[in-house]
């Protein structure tokens, strides 16, 4: 029981240090990005992803040091990476797309049905945890409207309250499948970076493929299946193919 | 008699102007000789000297064979009607090598006029003895006489007529200056009477520069693999690499004519055709530099290797808008100077900015090309404020030490006052809307304030917590439903109630009345009355009794249907208790007759509320 008290003791201070030192170290990259130490910001940065901790602003400003100190790839793999943590954040959005003009291959996206690409504008338009509050305090609110229905006096009341419970948990209920969403895309991460200056693209998982097309370094793509050290991804425009492990990092 | 001495002064004259220039004691020799060949050691003198000594140790490794050998020239030269004349005295020996080797001979001295002068110092080398050229015999004798004019084409052998391509370095860095030097190597046997067909090398791969040499060309000695050869330079470039790697100048040919000794073939030749003129055709062979690539440069650095400065100047520090202004950047030193690209001049973006011009005086001489380059960047500031020039920063490649070097500019501050009335009226007037004009893209600026970290992968969303809240919440909400559905039926039970025990009630406070009545107690009486009155109606309309008047009480009589008449008699009854409760009107009959309509009307109403 004495060691127990005695390791808690020992582990909160080191918790609160370990912050402090987050903190500390997150400023003092920000100094160094300002006077455009861009290595020792980067080393600063990782240092802070090294010890567990992550956040939005984290990978975009590593994002940053990253593309001033010229590596393209890493800079755009902090943006993707800062980006599902805040999908609508417009800095993010707008480093990204400068980064991206560095980008060697060009790829015309395969379209979408507008539906699809509304309903992903709205899913985006929050992370996973905004979405799972607003899923709260919908149903929460829907809760209210339902007293209100019960116990009401007048109709005009009860008839108010009922239409505008139904709409709000059926709200309560899409907030909810957004948050999930999202949240799947943070747990999957089914999108990678290619960090070979040239890939070719193999038809099957082995040296001995096919070469089906050439990539070059920077290009975002989708995960679709693994084998061994080999990875099948997608292209936005619909070519599928194997890589080596080794060509890609996981956003 | 004054003529004489008037000739004698003239003549003193003379001497003293001759004396003024100094005594000149030179001595010359050849520079390379060969090992037991005679050859002379002169000195010269523009005065009459006594005593000369032999440079010390000259014994050594020479034979003195003959000398001195003196004589005496005298030069009269008029030039603008001024008459000089010098005389030179000259005294020449004949020596013979004993050694082979390079001989420093220390300067000889000589006496004039009691003071001791010394001459120069020489350097002279004695190679091994070499054969004699194998003088080819051309064409026969049978046609000799017709192969005077006609040059024929010689081979006179690899040893005695050659060209090369000497090059200063022949391991360079891009850019870097080399002197090519296109030398025509004779044995002095070989008499030359003039070029017939001389292609110079082309140097492909090089940017070029041609220093100025002699026209004539001035044929020295020189030892050349131990062999003693009249050297005449015919061209000297200066080469600026443009390649990497190995650049190779291909071999070039040219045309010599050669007086030759024709063999005589009878005593009468000899008078008339001793000598013909011969072709010779020699090649030269390739010559390769290797050139190396230049380090990673840095950004400011427009491609000059060599050794330069920069300097600049503004043509002013004050102007009034749209004004020109001038800065001058002056690149000087030596290396490729025409190839350096103009540095790029960060203005302020709304300056109104001019292509820079650039001119450059070059020379190239045997150290190389120096000179300067000026770029001049013309600009119009267009509006009025505080403006600074920036420093421009040049960067060049140093050869020798093998590394860049970043030179840079001041930096000026330059005033922009507004011009006058009608000069802004003008600008005003041309002025356009303008969209955002975009200068540069850049990403945006890092993140600031609270990273806002949290562990890798976290979200609310999916957690004990969040599922807890959605739960939480329905119980709460449940908890809430059931404890308001219990309170609303306990309140409504005792509404029953007192509905219920409303009439006794009433009946009870009417007793009480009644016997207040029989004590004659006015007051008690009338406020037993009402009690019972409002104490029934609060009841049975579930008004409480703090809300309830007489308003009110009849709005709920009419609203549960009760007869207007006894809702009257109600009115009445109330008015006239509250009336009589404190003033003391009627006696003993009017509170009966007041008790006994109280007790009926209360009969009706509890009739007529339990329908």
């Amino acid at each position: 029981m004495k060691r127990y008290i005695i390791l808690i003791l020992m582990a909160v201070p080191g918790f609160l240090f370990a912050q402090e030192d987050n903190t500390r170290l997150w400023e003092k990259a920000n100094a160094f990005y300002t006077t455009e130490e861009y290595q020792q910001a980067i080393s600063l940065y990782e240092q802070i992803l090294s010890s567990g901790e992550e956040s939005a602003k984290l990978y975009f400003n590593l994002g940053n040091a990253y593309y001033k100190a010229g590596d393209i790839n890493n800079a755009i793999l902090n943006y993707e990476r800062a980006k599902l943590l805040a999908p609508n954040d417009e800095d993010i959005d707008f480093n990204l797309r400068i980064a991206n003009q560095f980008v060697v291959t060009s790829i015309d996206e395969l379209p979408k049905p507008f539906v699809v690409r509304w309903k992903q504008s709205i899913v985006n338009l929050y992370p996973a945890d905004t979405w799972s509050a607003i899923s709260v305090s919908a149903f929460v609110l829907f809760l209210i409207l339902l007293g209100l229905y019960i116990f009401g006096r007048s109709v005009s009341v009860r008839r108010l309250s009922f239409w505008a419970g139904i709409l709000v948990i059926v709200f309560s209920g899409l907030a909810f499948s957004f948050a999930s969403e999202q949240k799947s895309k943070i747990k999957n991460r089914d999108h990678a970076i290619v960090f070979c200056p040239r890939a070719t693209v193999k038809s099957s998982p082995a040296q001995t493929g096919t070469d089906l097309f050439l990539i070059y370094e920077g290009l975002k793509v989708e995960i679709t299946d693994s084998l061994n050290t080999w990875t099948e991804i997608k292209l936005a425009d619909g070519n599928e193919g194997w890589l080596p492990d080794s060509c890609i990092v996981k956003i | 008699m004054i003529k004489k001495t008037a000739t004698y002064f003239l003549f003193l004259f003379v001497i003293f102007a001759a004396r003024a220039e100094g005594t000149r004691f030179l001595m010359s020799a050849p520079n390379a000789v060969e090992m037991g060949k005679q050859f002379r050691l002169s000195f010269t003198l523009n005065e009459r000297g006594t005593n000369l000594k032999l440079p010390p140790g000259l014994t050594d490794n020479f034979d003195v064979l003959m000398g001195p050998s003196t004589g005496q020239s005298t030069s009269i030269s008029t030039i603008n009607g001024r008459t000089t004349t010098e005389v030179t005295y000259s005294y020449t020996y004949i020596l013979r090598a004993k050694k082979e080797g390079t001989f420093e001979i220390r300067p000889a001295s000589i006496e004039v006029g009691g003071k001791v002068f010394e001459s120069n110092e020489l350097k002279i080398q004695v190679v091994k003895a070499q054969s004699q050229p194998s003088q080819p015999q051309g064409g026969n004798a049978g046609n000799s006489g017709s192969s005077n004019q006609q040059s024929e084409s010689v081979d006179l052998g690899k040893d005695n007529l050659f060209i090369t391509v000497d090059m200063s370095k022949t391991n360079v860095y891009r850019g870097e200056q080399i002197i090519a030097t296109v030398k025509l190597y004779v044995n002095p046997n070989i008499p030359i009477s003039g070029f017939e067909e001389v292609n110079l090398p082309t140097y492909e791969g090089f940017y070029t520069q041609d220093i100025e040499i002699p026209q004539q060309i001035n044929f020295t000695r020189e030892v050349y693999d131990n062999k003693i050869y009249q050297v005449g330079v015919l061209k000297k470039t200066i080469l600026f690499p443009q390649q990497n790697g190995k650049l190779t100048v291909e071999p070039f040919h040219m045309s010599l004519l050669v007086q030759q000794r024709v063999k005589q073939r009878s005593f009468f030749d000899d008078f008339f055709s001793g000598l013909r003129t011969v072709r010779a055709t020699v090649t030269s062979s390739p010559v390769s530099v290797n050139v190396k690539d230049l380090p990673p440069a840095p950004a400011s650095f427009m491609g000059g290797v060599g050794n330069f400065d920069i300097s600049s100047t503004l043509s002013s520090n004050d102007v009034t808008t749209n004004d020109a202004v001038t800065l001058t950047v002056k690149i000087s030193g030596s290396g490729n100077i025409r190839l350096i690209r103009n540095p790029e001049l960060q203005l302020p973006s709304d300056f109104e900015v001019y292509d820079p011009q650039s001119t450059d005086n070059v020379k190239g001489s045997n150290s190389g090309v120096t000179g300067t380059k000026t770029i001049e960047y013309l600009f119009q500031p267009r509006f009025e404020g505080d403006y600074t020039i920036p420093s421009l920063k040049f960067a060049y490649f140093n050869p020798s030490t093998g590394s860049y070097i970043t030179k840079s500019t001041e930096e000026y501050k330059l005033h922009v006052e507004k011009g006058s009335d009608e000069q802004s009226a003008t600008v005003v007037s041309s002025l356009r809307k303008q969209d955002v004009q975009l200068i540069g893209q850049d990403i945006r600026f890092i993140k600031q304030g609270n990273p806002s970290l949290k562990s890798k992968g976290f979200t609310f969303f999916g957690t004990p917590g969040f599922y807890s809240m959605y739960a939480g919440s329905s119980i709460l909400f449940l908890v809430l439903f059931l404890i308001y559905r219990k309170k609303a039926k306990e309140n409504a039970n005792i509404a029953l109630m007192r509905n219920k025990k409303a009439n006794r009630v009433a009946v009870k406070r009417l007793k009480a009345a009644a016997a207040y009545m029989k004590q004659n107690n006015n007051e008690a009486f009338h406020e037993s009355i009402l009690k019972a009155f409002w104490g029934y109606l609060s009841d049975k309309l579930g008004i409480p009794v703090a809300d309830l008047n007489r308003d009110s009480a009849v709005a709920g009589l009419q609203n549960k249907n009760v007869d207007q008449n006894i809702i009257d008699d109600f009115v009445e009854v109330v008015d006239q208790c509250e009336f009589a409760r404190y003033a003391l009107v009627g006696g003993n009959e009017a509170r009966s007759e007041l008790y006994s309509k109280a007790e009926s009307t209360m009969g009706r109403l509890e009739k007529q509320m339990k329908r």
